[in-house]
C-alpha cells in the first residue's frame, strides 16, 4: 500500500511537471511572437504616424454609392472625394474635386469646373469623363444597387421622378448637369459621401467586387480589410495637395461595446474613439492624457409609432404617448444633459426648423384623457422595441426604453420591452412589425429634406419611413419644397410640414444629442463633422 | 462539579439519540462543521429574504425618480444607493432574492426530477435504453453549459421562465448520470435481489428501494447545482436573455450598471455581493452536506 502510494504520488508529480513545462514552453513562444509584433510596430511608428480609430461597427461596403449607413462613410470619406465638400464642421458648400460651380438662372443646369492634375490611386486621370462615367453607372443602376441615389435624385434613368436628365463632359475639365426639375438641395446632395467619384477603370474592371477594392482620389488609399475587425488605409503619395495627408496610416478598428472602446483608449490600444457614453464624458475630461471632442449635433432620436398597427392607427393614442413620456428626464439621465430635447423631427441647427411649435409637454393626466377619448380608458398592452446597440443619437436604447416603460405604466399602458439583433431589428421595423420602436437618424447633408422627406414621407415607406406614416398633404408640401429654389419660401414649406407632423404625431421625438468622441491629448486638428464621417487628412500628432 | 454530572448525562443521551439512524448521524456531523453552518445560515437568510422580502423592502421594484434621485451613493435614506433610473438598489436587491433563489431552486428541482427518471430507467433497465439515454447525456455534456443555455433561450425567446427551463435542461445530464451510476451499484445489492425474488414489481423496487437509497448524493449535488444555477441565471440575465426589464434580477442589474460603472460603482457592487453571498452559501452548505452524507468521507 505504502509503495503504491509513493508511486502514484511520483506519477502525479511527473504529470504536473510536464503540464507546467508545456505551459512554460507555449507561453515563451507566445511572448516571443508578441515581441516580434511590437518590434514591427515599433520600427514603423518611429518614422510613421499611425492613427488607430476605434468605432462601433464594421463597414458594409467600401463602395459608398451602394450603402446608406454611416460606418461605411467613415472610411470612404478618406478614400474618395466628392465634387463638392462640406465645411469643416458644418454643411455649407465648399470646393472639392470641382473648383467652380455655376447654376443657371432657372436652376436646371449646373456647370462644374474640375480640379486639374488629380489622379486616382490606380493612376487613372481624374477628368470630366470619369465624372460622367460615375453618374452613368448610378443612373443605370437599381434601388438594390444604389439605394441612396434613388432617395436623393428621385429614381433612375427613364423613371418619372429622376432629377438628373443628363451629365455631359465639355472638354476635359468641365461637366454639365442638366436637371428635369429644379432641386433645391442639389449641391448639398452632390457633396454627400455616397456620391464620391470612383476610378472608372477600377469599377469597370471589378464590377460587383469594387466595394472590396476601393479606388478613389482621396488622401488615403486602401490597404486591407479584415472583416469585423479592422480596415487599414495609408497615405496616398500622389495626392493633389502635396501637404496632405499628415498621417501615414489610419486603422479603423471595430469595437462594438462603448465601454470596451473607452478602455482600449485608456490603455493605449487605440488613439481615437467615437461613441463615448455620455456618462463617461466627465471621466475623459478629467483625464489629462485624453481630450474630449463634441460632434456638432445633426441628428434625432425618436420613438416611432407604427401608424398602421392598432391602436397606433388612432391619432389620439399617438398624441397621448407624446404627452406621457417625460423627455426632459430621459435627456437628463441618458444623455447626461448633452442633448437638446426634441420637439420636431428636425434639429434646431437646420434651416426650416419651426420654433413656434411648442412640442408636447410631459402631462400624464392629459395623456390619460386622450386615451379615454380614444376608447382606451383602461390602457392596453403593447410591445416597446429597444435598440440593441448604442448609436450616436441614442447611447443606451434599453435604458431609455425602461424609462418609457415606466412612463407608460403610469398612464395604464403595459409595455413589454423587446429587442433583436441590430440587423434583424431594422429589418423587422422596416416591415412595420413593431408597435413602437426606438430609432434615430443622423443627417447626411444638413438639409431639411434629408430628415423630413427621407424619414416621414409616404415615398419612403419600406426604406427609411419605419412608421408607415403617409399623409398626402405632407407629401405635396415636401415635393414642392424639393423644387422650390427660394430659400425663404422653402423654409416656410418645411415649417408647415412640421406643423402637420406635430398634429399627426407619428413619432415621439426624444432628443438631438451631441455625440462624444475621445482621443489622445496629442491629436491636433481633428474636427468632428456633424454628418458623422470625418475627413482625417488634416489630423496630426503633436 | 455538580454541574458536570447532568452535562455528561446529556452527552450520553445525545450519543444514544444520534446513533439511531444515518440521517441523524449526518446531521451530527453537519452541525459540527462550522463552515457548513455558516453556509446554511447564509442560505436561510436569503430564503427568508425571498419569502418576506416584499414586506421588508422600503420601495417597490420600479419606482423611478430620474429627476429627483438618480445615481445617489449609499446613504441613510438609500442604503445601497440608487441606480440610473433613480430606483432604490437596496429594495431591488431584496426583491431580486426571490427571483434568483426561485430560478435556482425550481430549475434544479426540474432537472432532478427529469434527470432522476432518466437515470433510474437507464441504470435499472440497461441495454439499449441505457445506451440511448447515456449517449444523449454525453452529447449534452459536450457543450459548454452556458452555450447550451443560450441556444435554448434563443429558441424559446428571452424571458425569466425560459431561462429557468434552459437551466433545468442543461443540468439534466449531471443528475441523470449521478443517479444512473448509483442505481447500477444498488441494483446488485442483495436486498434488491430478494425483492425481485419475492416477486416485487419493477416500479415498486425502483421507487421504494432504489430511489430512496440513491438520494444522498443527489441532495449534495442538488445543493451545489443551485449555486451554479443562480450564476447561470445571472449570466443569462446579464446577456439580456433572462429576466426582462423592469424585473430586479441580479445579473440584469449588473448589466445595467455597466454603463455607469465608472461613476457609480455601487450600482454593480451590491447585486454582485448578493450573487456572491448566495452562491457561497450554497457551496459551503453543499460541501458540508457532502461531508455529512457521503460514507466515504467519514474518518
Amino acid at each position: 500500500m505504502g509503495k503504491k502510494r509513493i508511486w502514484s504520488f511520483l506519477l502525479l508529480m511527473l504529470v504536473a511537471l510536464s503540464v507546467v513545462l508545456a505551459a512554460c514552453n507555449s507561453s515563451e513562444s507566445g511572448t516571443e511572437k508578441e515581441n516580434e509584433g511590437t518590434k514591427d510596430n515599433g520600427s514603423t511608428s518611429t518614422g510613421d504616424k499611425v492613427l488607430v480609430f476605434g468605432r462601433g461597427g464594421d463597414s458594409t461596403s467600401l463602395d459608398p454609392s451602394t450603402v446608406t449607413e454611416g460606418e461605411s462613410f467613415k472610411v470612404t470619406k478618406n478614400i474618395y472625394e466628392t465634387l463638392l465638400n462640406f465645411g469643416e464642421q458644418d454643411t455649407t458648400i465648399h470646393e472639392g474635386l470641382a473648383t467652380k460651380w455655376e447654376p443657371s438662372e432657372d436652376g436646371l443646369t449646373y456647370t462644374f469646373t474640375l480640379r486639374e492634375g488629380v489622379k486616382f490611386h490606380d493612376g487613372t486621370d481624374f477628368n470630366a469623363e470619369a465624372v460622367v462615367k460615375n453618374f452613368e453607372r448610378w443612373a443605370n443602376g437599381s434601388e438594390d444597387k444604389f439605394p441612396y441615389y434613388k432617395s436623393m435624385f428621385g429614381g433612375f434613368k427613364g423613371e418619372e421622378g429622376h432629377v438628373i436628365e443628363s451629365v455631359t463632359a465639355e472638354g476635359d475639365y468641365t461637366v454639365v448637369f442638366k436637371l428635369t426639375r429644379a432641386q433645391a438641395p442639389f449641391l448639398k446632395n452632390i457633396a454627400m459621401s455616397p456620391f464620391a467619384i470612383a476610378s472608372p477603370t477600377a469599377f469597370e474592371k471589378d464590377g460587383e467586387k469594387f466595394g472590396d477594392n476601393p479606388v478613389g482620389t482621396g488622401p488615403f488609399k486602401f490597404v486591407e480589410w479584415k472583416r469585423n475587425d479592422s480596415i487599414t488605409i495609408e497615405k496616398f503619395d500622389g495626392y493633389w495637395d502635396e501637404a496632405l495627408p499628415k498621417l501615414d496610416k489610419v486603422i479603423f478598428r471595430s469595437i462594438p461595446d462603448n465601454s470596451a472602446r473607452l478602455n482600449d483608449l485608456l490603455n493605449g490600444a487605440i488613439d481615437l474613439a467615437d461613441g463615448i457614453n455620455p456618462a463617461d464624458g466627465t471621466t475623459v475630461e478629467g483625464d489629462s492624457s485624453l481630450q474630449l471632442f463634441e460632434r456638432p449635433s445633426m441628428n434625432v432620436g425618436y420613438l416611432g409609432l407604427t401608424t398602421t398597427r392598432p391602436p397606433f392607427d388612432n391619432v389620439k393614442v399617438r398624441q397621448a404617448l407624446n404627452y406621457a413620456i417625460d423627455k426632459e428626464a430621459i435627456v437628463e439621465a441618458f444623455f447626461e444633459g448633452r442633448a437638446e430635447i426634441a420637439k420636431n423631427p428636425l434639429p434646431s441647427s437646420i434651416s426650416g426648423f419651426n420654433d413656434d411649435i411648442t412640442g408636447y409637454e410631459y402631462n400624464p393626466e392629459k395623456a390619460k384623457e386622450l386615451l379615454a377619448e380614444a376608447g382606451f380608458a383602461d390602457g392596453f398592452e403593447m410591445e416597446l422595441w429597444a435598440m440593441p446597440v448604442p448609436r450616436p443619437y441614442m447611447p443606451d436604447g434599453k435604458k431609455v426604453a425602461e424609462a418609457i416603460q415606466k412612463n407608460l405604466e403610469d398612464i395604464g399602458v403595459k409595455a413589454e420591452i423587446v429587442s433583436y439583433e441590430w440587423a434583424t431589428y431594422l429589418d423587422k421595423a422596416s416591415k412595420g412589425e413593431a408597435d413602437a420602436f426606438l430609432l434615430g437618424w443622423t443627417g447626411d447633408n444638413g438639409d431639411a429634406d434629408n430628415f423630413i422627406y427621407v424619414l416621414l414621407d409616404g415615398d419612403n415607406i419600406g426604406s427609411n419611413n419605419y412608421t408607415y406614416y403617409d399623409n398626402k398633404d405632407l407629401h405635396k408640401i415636401l415635393i414642392e419644397a424639393q423644387t422650390e429654389v427660394d430659400e425663404d419660401k422653402r423654409n416656410e414649406l418645411y415649417k408647415q410640414a412640421q406643423e402637420i407632423i406635430f398634429e399627426d404625431a407619428p413619432w415621439v421625438p426624444l432628443a438631438h444629442s451631441t455625440p462624444l468622441l475621445a482621443g489622445k491629448a496629442d491629436i491636433v486638428d481633428f474636427y468632428p463633422h456633424p454628418t458623422g464621417s470625418d475627413l482625417l487628412s488634416q489630423v496630426d500628432f503633436k | 462539579m455538580t454541574q458536570m454530572v447532568p452535562n455528561s448525562t446529556n452527552e450520553i443521551m445525545a450519543k444514544k439519540d444520534t446513533s439511531t439512524g444515518p440521517w441523524r448521524d449526518a446531521w451530527r456531523s453537519f452541525s459540527k462543521n462550522k463552515v457548513a453552518l455558516v453556509g446554511a445560515g447564509i442560505v436561510l437568510f436569503f430564503i427568508l429574504l425571498a419569502i418576506f422580502g416584499p414586506f421588508l423592502a422600503p420601495q417597490g421594484i420600479n419606482e423611478q425618480a430620474i429627476k429627483d434621485h438618480r445615481l445617489l451613493p449609499p446613504s441613510s435614506q438609500f442604503w445601497f444607493g440608487t441606480d440610473d433610473l433613480g430606483r432604490d438598489i437596496f429594495s431591488r436587491v431584496i426583491h431580486g432574492a426571490r427571483i434568483s433563489l426561485g430560478v435556482g431552486f425550481f430549475s434544479v428541482v426540474g432537472s432532478v426530477v427529469v434527470g432522476s427518471i432518466l437515470g433510474i430507467v437507464a441504470g435499472y433497465y440497461g441495454k439499449w435504453i441505457d445506451t440511448i439515454i447515456s449517449r444523449i447525456f454525453d452529447i449534452m455534456l459536450a457543450f459548454p453549459s452556458i452555450l447550451l443555455a443560450i441556444a435554448v433561450v434563443s429558441v424559446l425567446g428571452p424571458s425569466l421562465r425560459n431561462a429557468l427551463i434552459a437551466i433545468a435542461i442543461i443540468n439534466i445530464p449531471n443528475f441523470g448520470r449521478l443517479i444512473r451510476s448509483k442505481v447500477l451499484s444498488i441494483k446488485e445489492e442483495e436486498y434488491i435481489t430478494s425483492a425481485k425474488a419475492i416477486g416485487m414489481k419493477d416500479l415498486r423496487i425502483l421507487f421504494s428501494h432504489i430511489l430512496p437509497n440513491s438520494l444522498a448524493p443527489v441532495i449534495v449535488a442538488g445543493t451545489l447545482a443551485i449555486a451554479s444555477a443562480i450564476i447561470e441565471a445571472a449570466a443569462l440575465g446579464f446577456l439580456g436573455l433572462g429576466a426582462q426589464a423592469p424585473a430586479p434580477e441580479w445579473g440584469k442589474m449588473l448589466a445595467d450598471a455597466r454603463v455607469v460603472l465608472r461613476n457609480a460603482p455601487w450600482t454593480m457592487v451590491f447585486p454582485g455581493i448578493a450573487i456572491m453571498l448566495t452562491v457561497l452559501g450554497f457551496n459551503l452548505m453543499g460541501d458540508g452536506l457532502r461531508d455529512a452524507l457521503d460514507p466515504r468521507m467519514k474518518n
